[in-house]
């Protein structure tokens, strides 16, 4: 699987979050080979191909979908990674096949 | 009018200055569209708050013993205490709404002009004698003919494409739109100003 052309994603739900629109919205995102890094009041952060960034923003769920980067100089950016990268271990499996390992979802 | 001048001619009617300026107002256009979404992605990230709990205390003491086969187990209570959770919004938190520039523009106009000319000529030329004598007399003719063909081919042929060619890259937010987190904790003394970008 090949991530260089990942990209986190804020995304705000349209007409606010709840349960069953977090979970179409994971689901498509997960159908399209994206990753779910967590879960705020406005929408979910996401790693996703650029590729398709157009498909999930066009998605009548999505409001808003802006990429965004962390500040590793910020308040809890630290705490955020360590979420980002608990939740991302959820939904990833490394393959290790002799000299290289790789990710698969 | 030459073929030289014809080349120079369709060359200079290539629309450079246009292209140079439809490409510059198109890339103008693009840059503020993606500011604005780059400020709405900003906006979002100030306006989304998550409850940030800063540490978790896990106080470890002797519980109550047990007997597990005989062998007493000493027992033990862990017992989790977080702290007061702070509202947090995810901007204050190091989420930064990225934002991209574009860096270098190409305009490569290629054009192909070919021209061609062929000239064919044909030359003929005939004589023809005819004699005749008889017991009285006697006749000779002469006669001949030149014939002369000349075909001129001209074929000019001028192609073009263009290429419009930029490249975005991401750049550190502009330090005007990013606001600057000013922290004073008034838990020491005197209070210890912290300043973060």
């Amino acid at each position: 699987m090949n991530l260089e052309s990942y990209r986190m994603y804020l995304i705000a739900v349209r007409g606010g979050l709840t349960d069953e629109k977090s979970r179409d919205l994971q689901r498509f995102i997960r159908h399209h080979e994206g990753f779910i890094l967590m879960v705020t009041r406005t929408g979910p952060i996401v790693a996703l191909d650029e590729a398709k960034s157009t498909l999930v923003s066009n998605h009548p769920l999505v409001e808003f979908m802006g990429p965004v980067e962390l500040n590793p100089r910020g308040f809890a950016a630290r705490q955020l990674e360590s979420i980002f990268a608990a939740n991302l271990g959820k939904q990833v499996e490394l393959v290790y096949d002799g000299e290289d390992s790789a990710l698969s979802s | 009018m030459g073929l030289g001048a014809t080349v120079g001619a369709d060359l200079l009617a290539v629309p450079f200055p246009k292209m140079v300026f439809d490409l510059a107002s198109a890339i103008a256009k693009g840059q503020t569209a993606l500011d604005r979404a780059s400020l709405g992605t900003l906006r979002v990230l100030a306006n989304t708050e998550f409850d940030y709990v800063p540490e978790i205390t896990e106080v470890i003491s002797e519980g109550p013993k047990e007997t597990v086969g005989g062998v007493e187990v000493t027992g033990v209570d862990v017992t989790v205490r977080p702290t007061r959770a702070i509202p947090l919004t995810l901007l204050q938190a190091g989420l930064t709404p990225s934002f991209y520039q574009f860096t270098e523009s190409v305009i490569e106009v290629k054009m192909s002009i070919s021209s061609k000319v062929s000239t064919q000529s044909e030359f003929e030329f005939g004589v023809e004698a005819t004699a005749s004598a008889g017991f009285l007399f006697a006749s000779g003719s002469v006669s001949s003919h030149v014939d002369f063909r000349t075909s001129n081919t001209y074929s000019y042929s001028a192609e073009g494409s263009s290429l419009l060619r930029t490249t975005l890259k991401p750049v550190p937010p502009p330090a005007r739109m990013m606001p600057r987190f000013i922290t004073v904790n008034t838990l020491v003394q005197p209070p210890q100003i912290t300043t973060s970008e």
